[in-house]
């Protein structure tokens, strides 16, 4: 398989989105090309990171406000 | 307070409710929907007490235009795509210089950045657990390239289901997403190469004493 249509593939291949027969290619590829194999890295990496980031809370009095806001008929219903 | 019975009515269910006249059935619309929201409409504005604020008229607006909603679409896509709106809104005019929101320059973003200094209730949440750096590059993200991130890799929403709340192709979003990934990478490598020659240069201060 040539860099390009890895390159191409590399998307769906690090969200888990591809046949038996594109994995083994593009495994097949990144063993060998070191820059197909970095590229695949950093994009590994940074959706790791992505998925760690936290939550915020949600202040417990929240919900009351947007209640008592709709029971005052700010919404215009 | 809430009985079981309530705790296991679907979105469709409640709707129907609302629409009929109840309006304490929204409570369990809000109970659902309120923490995704706000984390959306934080990670997209930077600013926590903005996010309560706009997340409040979103949910007004949900409550205001129930009887608009189309139960052939899932409610979340709906509901997501109402707060997509205001919260584009709410950055344009933010920015009122400019038309479009793809074509903020550099100055812009940092007028938007700004507002990440005001982060104290979750400023050290983010230092501590993720490092800086990944909020600051989504940040530094143009506002549609933003919220395409968010909602695929924070809130983990399919590309589907994101193509209809921003209204596009299902490629297009794709390719958008693909793209915007990109971006973030060449952002983190920049800010890596900076903290590496600082940290040489830190090294040769010590070397000298």
């Amino acid at each position: 398989m040539i860099c390009k249509k890895v390159v191409e593939l590399l998307p769906r291949f690090i969200e888990n989105d591809f046949s038996e027969e594109e994995y083994n290619d593009i495994l097949k590829h990144l063993k060998t090309c070191k820059r197909c194999k970095k590229e695949y890295e950093s994009m590994k990496a940074l959706i790791d990171k992505l998925e760690t980031i936290p939550l915020i809370n949600v202040p417990p009095s929240f919900k009351d406000a947007v209640m008592k806001n709709i029971k005052k008929g700010k919404n215009g219903r | 307070m809430k009985s079981i019975k309530e705790e296991f009515f679907t979105d469709q269910e409640i709707v129907k409710k609302i629409k009929e006249g109840d309006k304490d059935a929204f409570c369990f619309i809000v109970d659902r929907y309120q923490k995704g929201l706000i984390n959306f409409i934080f990670h997209m504005i930077g600013h926590y007490e903005e996010s309560l604020e706009l997340c409040q008229e979103v949910f007004l607006k949900v409550y205001s235009n129930i009887d608009l909603y189309d139960r052939n679409y899932k409610f979340s896509t709906w509901i997501y795509k109402i707060a997509s709106n205001l919260t584009i809104d709410h950055l344009r005019k933010s920015n009122p210089r400019t038309d479009s929101l793809d074509e903020l320059n550099e100055d812009d973003e940092k007028k938007i950045d700004v507002k990440s200094e005001e982060l104290d209730p979750i400023e050290k949440l983010e230092k501590k657990i993720v490092g800086k750096e990944i909020i600051d590059a989504i940040r530094s993200l143009d506002p549609h390239s933003r919220e395409l991130i968010i909602l695929r890799h924070i809130h983990f929403r399919s590309y589907e289901e994101i193509a209809k709340i921003s209204n596009l192709p299902l490629g297009t979003i794709k390719n958008r997403i693909f793209r915007a990934r990109k971006e973030l990478v060449k952002k983190l490598q920049k800010v890596e190469m900076k903290q590496n020659r600082g940290l040489k240069r830190i090294d040769k201060m010590e070397m000298k004493k």
